[in-house]
């Protein structure tokens, strides 16, 4: 299927409130939460698009959490990309496990890089982070605490040996203003 | 990853680890500052050049107008790339100015002690010996940009 073709089964087959547009790497759906798994159903089912790729999260700060989800057809050779923003405070979703069976492993990362919940999913345990770890590593505001541990070696300028204590104290990038360690 | 290579050799730029061409690095620190991983560690000091001595003066910082200062250069001490923090981004490579760092397909350094993969100035200019030739330029791209300077 051609890009226009996509768009044209999209524009006819979901609810108005799904946006669709093709730019230079193929199409996204925009897709409002609640129509989240019919976009999906819609991409196996009309889209052909029979393999799932991956799923992961996008962390927009001021505008949200997105999740967005790569989807292909083998057959037809074209894919497409669908997202949802969902609010920071409580991000949450349907899963997809039930239309893309593989989609079970990247929902237990989003949910723990990103902090989603994903409704119905079977087993969302942490899949890579060690138990007992606290927070979201791939959220904006996480911090980045190895760096408030470990120097910066570009503190130093060309033809220096040691830092000067003064300006060892600008914190590093990724770490806020007078955080402390706990 | 170690093994033996891929049937044919790696890939064209493929990414194995980074060479340093240590003639070439002026201590810019524009590799260190720009790493997101922060696995670049460069030490260096100040020596004066030969030749451009100071000329008077109590204090050769503040000289007198027309004597000019002594003209100091950056020697590197040591430049370390850390390959167990490395992501193999090459945001190093191209920082670069003065091409001092390349990507050479070698990839079987893997070590059973972690701190072994922090390779020193010495093991990092060996690599340089297998950093192959920049691959052609693809049909229809322009010329680069000293060879269009040399056309008459």
């Amino acid at each position: 299927m051609t890009p226009e073709e996509i768009i044209a089964a999209v524009t006819g087959g979901l609810p108005p409130a799904v946006r669709c547009e093709a730019d230079y790497h193929g199409v996204m759906l925009q897709v409002p939460a609640e129509h989240w798994l019919a976009a999906l159903v819609f991409s196996r089912e009309r889209l052909d698009c029979d393999f799932f790729d991956w799923l992961t999260g996008v962390d927009e700060t001021g505008e949200g959490i997105s999740v967005v989800a790569h989807v292909y057809s083998l057959a037809g050779r074209h894919h497409v990309l669908a997202g949802t923003l969902l609010p920071r405070s409580a991000p949450r979703l349907p899963t997809a496990t039930g239309i893309y069976r593989g989609a079970a492993w990247h929902e237990r990362e989003t949910h723990e890089m990103f902090g989603v919940e994903f409704d119905g999913h079977p087993h969302l345990a942490p899949l890579l982070l060690p138990g007992g770890f606290e927070g979201h590593p791939l959220r904006k505001d996480f911090v980045l605490a190895a760096r408030a541990a470990k120097e910066w070696p570009g503190a130093k300028e060309p033809g220096e040996r040691d830092v000067p204590r003064a300006r060892r104290r600008l914190p590093p990038p990724g770490v806020p203003e007078g955080w402390r360690p706990s | 990853m170690t093994g033996s290579p891929p049937a044919g050799g790696p890939p064209a730029r493929s990414r194995g680890v980074i060479a340093l061409l240590e003639e070439n690095c002026t201590v810019c620190m524009l590799c260190a500052r720009e790493c997101p991983d922060w696995c670049i560690y460069i030490d260096s000091h100040k020596e004066p050049v030969p030749g451009h001595e100071y000329g008077g003066g109590p204090d050769p910082d503040h000289a007198p107008a027309g004597r000019g200062r002594q003209r100091v250069r950056n020697v590197l001490d040591r430049f370390a790339i850390d390959f167990s923090l490395c992501m193999y981004c090459g945001i190093c490579v191209e920082a670069c100015p003065y091409d001092a760092l390349f990507w050479s397909p070698e990839f079987s350094y893997a070590e059973t002690d972690i701190t072994a993969l922090t390779h020193e100035q010495g093991q990092l200019r060996e690599w340089m010996w297998t950093v192959p030739p920049p691959p052609p330029h693809d049909a229809g791209a322009p010329p680069h940009r000293q060879s269009r300077s040399q056309v008459p």
